[in-house]
């Protein structure tokens, strides 16, 4: 199968650039301790992908790290897989940071493999994001040459082979078609250096030493195509839109709409097979603005229930401050119900045992109090590690599936022992403490206290006498993260009017932490 | 909203007029009454020692404009955290964010972020009412059923520079219909839950001592039956 022409659109570096470092800086992105990607800045320093931490770390000190984050890889990427699509509408995101196009149409429409080239590449850099361009027979040389030069280049039709000869055969891993990468350390033991000796190999031979995935790594060095590309079909609107002339004050009609939209949003999707994961409603009104919220539906939600998000939705805009950005003036000129992540409807199976459900009305209530005070406002606790009492419950928002990133389970010696405080401040109230002199108490670096506790004012109040106190308790957390670290000695102080006090004393600040009250 | 509309039951509320409460505040607190209002002074662990009985059976809780709740304390005494929505911020719209939650929600603990006006009570406690649900208030509250104070608190555990926090004594009031009745209680006790501390428990830790009873209660209001039982 000779290879069709194919145009791949390649941003260096994605896993950094989508964490939002910035590529002067030197920055990487660690997955299981080993560099996943890094800045240009970094890789003048000696950092590697593959790398291990320490060792990058040893040669770039500076190197600010930071977690992998596939779905925000994916999520940032869709930016620029929608320019490309804006050029030619069959794009495939082989992975974050490098998408391909059938080449052959647009280049003919556009009047050229190079204009074409050039024009995808400006419109991706002027959405901010580096870019290179190539063009030639299979993603896989594609691939190489966008990342030959400085901004890729396009190798002439048939030219494939003589084009990829040259490369090390390292370079196989770019396609990450290949499940195991030994084949390269096995090939460069074998003595075959380039992907010109490895192409000279006869195919059959390759097959039965080496296997299926010997055989595609030996059709990529020859320039020819393992597959076609898997192209995303067009994305066929399925947005139901209504026009409401002239426009609507009230909320009342507007939900009728919803509804009826709904059920045509719904007939489409189902018509077609489809589901879609969130549904979003967009409200436009009188003064050209529009707003628009993202439901989860899941396949769920019924068409009523789509209208009663969209009542809920008007209902807390018009309620919303006359000032604020967000409130709704005037009448409704149109409302549009799309949905977002169409997947294939495949049903929806319970779980037989240990699925927790959730009370329709709950959810509901949930729900709908978002729609009044934004998604973070209502939340729901999960228990996470930590020694500190504020550390051990996240709140996360209802409806978002969160794993804690520290576990509850421990060990966490060190950890304030139960009972737990009722009262656990979002952030520490600042507090005073003093001896039967009227001196600060301070806790020295060796953990010694100045002089016992008598008196304590929080936040500037009336000084309660202290009765019990026990303490230091050292922490000493984070040490190696300077943005994180954490040096302090935490207290357990009664005071004459029944309370008892979590204190934390940080640099010579002391805070309540909580109140056992 | 009519009288008659007051009177009755919307459809769908469960019909158990009671919720359950902890077994060591029966003394104070038979049960919730399905449709009243509970106010609570004093202290952050009572609002949630109340709702701990209700939530350990099944009811949903939901914890208005507190953001400093400590859930780790409020699930050892027994609320489930898997059947607690927190609303940390409503600001202004505690009014209606409570109205909402009010039904779908069996208990609902409010601290109201302003002093709220007499309209909003007679509407919210009649709201209460006729969902059958039971509104927690920390803070004072025209009319409430039922008033709960800590009158007084002595805690456990804490020398002169050594030892840890490990239980606290309270002294509890409920003030509503007929005589206060006021009760003791370990709130919490070293485990962070909430347990019966009668007479027999003071004897045997002699080193408690007890401190800061107000004059206007009558500390013996129910006591002698509940060290009886």
């Amino acid at each position: 199968m000779s290879s069709a022409r194919t145009l791949v659109a390649w941003c260096p570096d994605w896993p950094v650039v989508a964490v939002g470092a910035d590529a002067a800086t030197p920055a990487a992105v660690v997955s299981g301790g080993r560099i996943t990607a890094c800045t240009a800045a970094a890789r003048e320093s000696g950092v590697r992908r593959g790398q291990r931490l320490r060792d990058a770390q040893r040669r770039c000190p500076v190197l600010s790290v930071h977690a992998e984050d596939p779905e925000g890889e994916a999520r940032c990427f869709e930016q620029v897989a929608a320019v490309v699509e804006s050029f030619c509408p069959r794009v495939e995101v082989v992975r974050p940071g490098l998408c391909a196009v059938p080449a052959r149409g647009p280049a003919r429409y556009f009047g050229g493999e190079q204009v074409l080239a050039d024009l995808i590449r400006e419109a991706v850099v002027l959405r901010g994001f580096e870019c290179a361009v190539g063009v030639a027979d299979g993603v896989f040389a594609a691939a190489l040459a966008a990342r030959k030069g400085p901004a890729g280049v396009v190798v002439p039709v048939g030219e494939a082979a003589r084009f990829l000869a040259p490369y090390p055969v390292s370079v196989l891993d770019v396609a990450r078609t290949l499940p195991d990468l030994d084949l390269v350390g096995l090939l460069g033991r074998l003595g075959i250096r380039t992907l010109g000796e490895f192409a000279a190999l006869p195919a059959g031979s390759v097959l039965t030493r080496f296997g299926v995935d010997g055989a595609v790594a030996h059709r990529l060095a020859s320039g020819l195509e393992p597959r076609p590309p898997a192209t995303r079909p067009p994305g066929e609107d399925l947005t139901a839109v209504m026009r409401l002339d002239p426009p609507v004050e009230q909320s009342e009609p507007v939900v009728f709409v919803a509804k009826s939209l709904a059920d045509e949003l719904h007939a489409n999707l189902a018509a077609r097979g489809l589901a879609c994961v969130r549904v979003e409603v967009e409200v436009s009104t009188e003064d050209g603005r529009s707003r628009s919220r993202l439901w989860r539906h899941d396949g769920l939600l019924s068409s009523t229930a789509v209208a009663e998000r969209v009542r809920w939705q008007l209902d807390a805009w018009r309620t919303d401050a006359p000032g604020s950005p967000d409130a709704l003036v005037g009448g409704v000129v149109s409302l549009r119900l799309s949905p977002d992540q169409v997947v294939v409807d495949s049903g929806r199976q319970l779980a037989l045992w240990g699925q927790a459900t959730v009370d329709d009305r709950v959810e509901r209530v949930a729900t709908r109090l978002q729609a009044m005070l934004g998604h973070a406002a209502v939340t729901v606790p999960m228990f996470a590690g930590g020694r500190g009492p504020g550390e051990q419950v996240l709140r996360v928002p209802w409806g978002d599936r969160l794993e804690p990133r520290l576990s509850a389970a421990g060990p966490w010696p060190g950890r304030v022992p139960l009972p737990a405080p009722a009262v656990v401040h979002p952030s520490p109230v600042p507090a005073a403490v003093t001896d039967a002199a009227g001196q600060p108490v301070t806790v020295s670096g060796r953990c010694e206290v100045s002089s016992p506790p008598c008196r304590l004012s929080v936040d500037g109040g009336p000084a309660l006498v202290v009765t019990g106190w026990t303490g230091p308790w050292p922490t000493l957390e984070h040490w190696w993260d300077a943005g994180l670290a954490r040096r302090a000695a935490r207290f357990q102080v009664t005071t004459d009017d029944g309370r008892g006090w979590l204190l934390v004393v940080d640099r010579g600040r002391w805070r309540v932490e909580a109140v056992h009250d | 909203m009519s009288a008659f509309a007051l009177r009755t039951p919307v459809e769908g509320a469960p019909q158990a007029d009671t919720l359950a409460v902890l077994p060591a505040l029966q003394s104070l607190v038979p049960g919730l009454r399905r449709g009243q209002v509970v106010s609570v002074d004093g202290g952050g662990s009572l609002p949630l020692a109340l709702a701990a009985g209700a939530s350990a059976e099944g009811a949903w809780c939901a914890v208005v404009g507190m953001p400093e709740c400590g859930v780790l304390a409020a699930s050892n005494m027994g609320v489930d955290p898997g059947r607690l929505l927190l609303v940390d911020e409503p600001g202004g719209r505690w009014p209606e964010v409570v109205a909402t939650l009010l039904g779908p929600v069996e208990v609902v603990l409010l601290r109201p972020s302003a002093r709220p006006s007499v309209v909003e009570v007679r509407r919210l406690t009649a709201h209460a009412r006729r969902h059958g649900a039971v509104l927690v208030v920390a803070g004072a509250w025209q009319g409430a059923y039922l008033r709960l104070r800590v009158a007084s608190s002595l805690w456990t555990g804490l020398g002169d520079g050594h030892g840890h926090l490990r239980g606290r004594r309270v002294q509890v009031v409920a003030e509503g219909k007929g005589r206060p009745r006021a009760a003791w209680l370990w709130l919490p006790d070293p485990d962070g839950k909430v347990a019966s501390a009668g007479l027999a428990a003071v004897e045997a830790g002699a080193e408690v001592v007890e401190t800061g009873v107000e004059p206007g209660v009558e500390p013996g209001g129910e006591l002698p039956a509940e060290v009886a039982g």
